[in-house]
């Protein structure tokens, strides 16, 4: 048994360990967003609405909705279980970031992106930083298309389901 | 507790090279869009248990506080968090002019004093303060405190006002009777959170805005004297 499960671990190559560093800085992202979010929905529901693409309801459904969406994907990736589809659906969430954020910025809205909290509303004095948050997003989407691609790591359920199943003779 | 069936599929749709986790990744959707609409089933409770218990002070409206003649041929909308630096700085620049606008009967006043600003203080100053404002308007004194609160204005990213300080500039302003209780009691949050969320209903996400007869405005003194001028 134990010799199975070290074979099972010496066969991973080393990027595995990048793939377990990328899968939980996304973790750790999504994680910070929703707790940042899900202590103040009112701020929340109010980011959304100042992108002022939906309407209202929907504003509410996706604001509330959102900070439990981003910590249960959070937690899901922190654990390691199911992460080719957290990751799949990360790029998704993050993609539909974007053109939120692109389309404020092309009708020159003067918002924050409300992505860790802040109800959308910009500290006084500053300017958007429409920039940096596109900048950022694309980087993380970047890496969760990769983590798409090399979901593998350590530390992960999947990795012990996986375990188990070669410990059960195929 | 996990089936070896359940193991081989995870197993193989992670570790597949190619193909279409569609199975895995309809399932994490459903289960966050579970998530999203607990988040949203919450929400929508709070707002009902909020609108049911939300007190409107005395001289003030659902959405905020208005000052002078009802009957003013013009009103000014100003959207204000008082933990807002620029906020301050509008006071200091237009007080004086809505000041003269008011008791001249060119025009009312109507301060929303929303909490955009809670996470820039570690006490959710900004919704504290909002609430303490109804209690001033309340009491009769909301003009007087305004200016109070915005004296002592306390820095963002600090601790806000503590309540004593709350009460003591209310006193200061006039208030009596009830007016600490009120404060202490914070029996005006329900109220600033209606407002807050009205304002950004209404398409305000920032503070200070300014709308003379319903038109947002440059936050100078100047447009705010021209767009009076021009409405007469």
């Amino acid at each position: 048994m134990t010799t199975v499960e070290t074979v099972a671990i010496q066969h991973r190559p080393a990027w595995t360990w990048l793939s377990t560093l990328g899968r939980l800085v996304l973790a750790t992202v999504w994680i910070a967003a929703g707790v940042s979010k899900i202590t103040d929905l009112d701020a929340s529901v109010r980011a959304v609405r100042a992108y002022r693409i939906l309407p209202e309801i929907a504003a509410q459904a996706v604001g509330a909705g959102l900070p439990a969406v981003e910590l249960l994907l959070g937690a899901l990736l922190l654990v390691g279980a199911g992460v080719r589809a957290g990751a799949v659906v990360s790029a998704a969430l993050l993609a539909v970031y974007m053109v939120g954020i692109a389309s404020a910025w092309v009708r020159g809205l003067q918002i924050d992106c409300g992505c860790f909290g802040g109800g959308g509303a910009l500290a006084a004095g500053t300017r958007p930083t429409y920039g940096w948050e596109l900048t950022r997003d694309g980087a993380l989407l970047v890496l969760t298309l990769l983590l798409a691609r090399w979901p593998v790591g350590h530390f992960a359920v999947d990795g012990m389901l996986a375990g188990r199943r070669e410990e059960n003779g195929r | 507790m996990m089936s070896k069936k359940t193991g081989r599929r995870t197993r193989s749709l992670v570790t597949a090279r190619r193909g279409p986790s569609v199975l895995m990744i309809v399932g994490i959707v459903v289960v966050l869009l579970f998530a999203g609409a607990v988040g949203f089933g919450v929400y929508r409770a709070q707002h009902q248990s909020a609108a049911a218990a939300g007190a409107v002070p005395t001289n003030a409206i659902a959405t905020g506080v208005p000052v002078g003649q009802a009957s003013a041929p013009n009103t000014i909308d100003i959207y204000l968090d008082f933990q807002c630096p620029v906020c301050r700085e509008y006071e200091q620049q237009s007080g004086a002019t809505l000041d003269g606008l008011i008791s001249s009967g060119t025009a009312k006043v109507v301060y929303h004093p929303v909490a955009f600003l809670d996470r820039y203080s570690s006490t959710q100053y900004s919704t504290r303060s909002s609430a303490a404002a109804g209690c001033a308007a309340q009491a009769g004194v909301f003009p007087q405190y305004v200016k109070l609160l915005y004296a002592n204005q306390p820095p963002e990213n600090g601790n806000g006002l503590p309540e004593s300080q709350l009460i003591s500039l209310g006193q200061q302003a006039g208030a009596g009777g009830n007016f600490a209780a009120c404060v202490s009691a914070n029996t005006f949050a329900g109220w600033t959170a209606a407002l807050t969320d009205a304002a950004s209903k209404g398409g305000v996400d920032a503070t200070p805005t300014v709308q003379v007869n319903g038109k947002q405005i440059d936050n100078s003194d100047a447009a705010l004297r021209q767009a009076v001028q021009a409405a007469k």
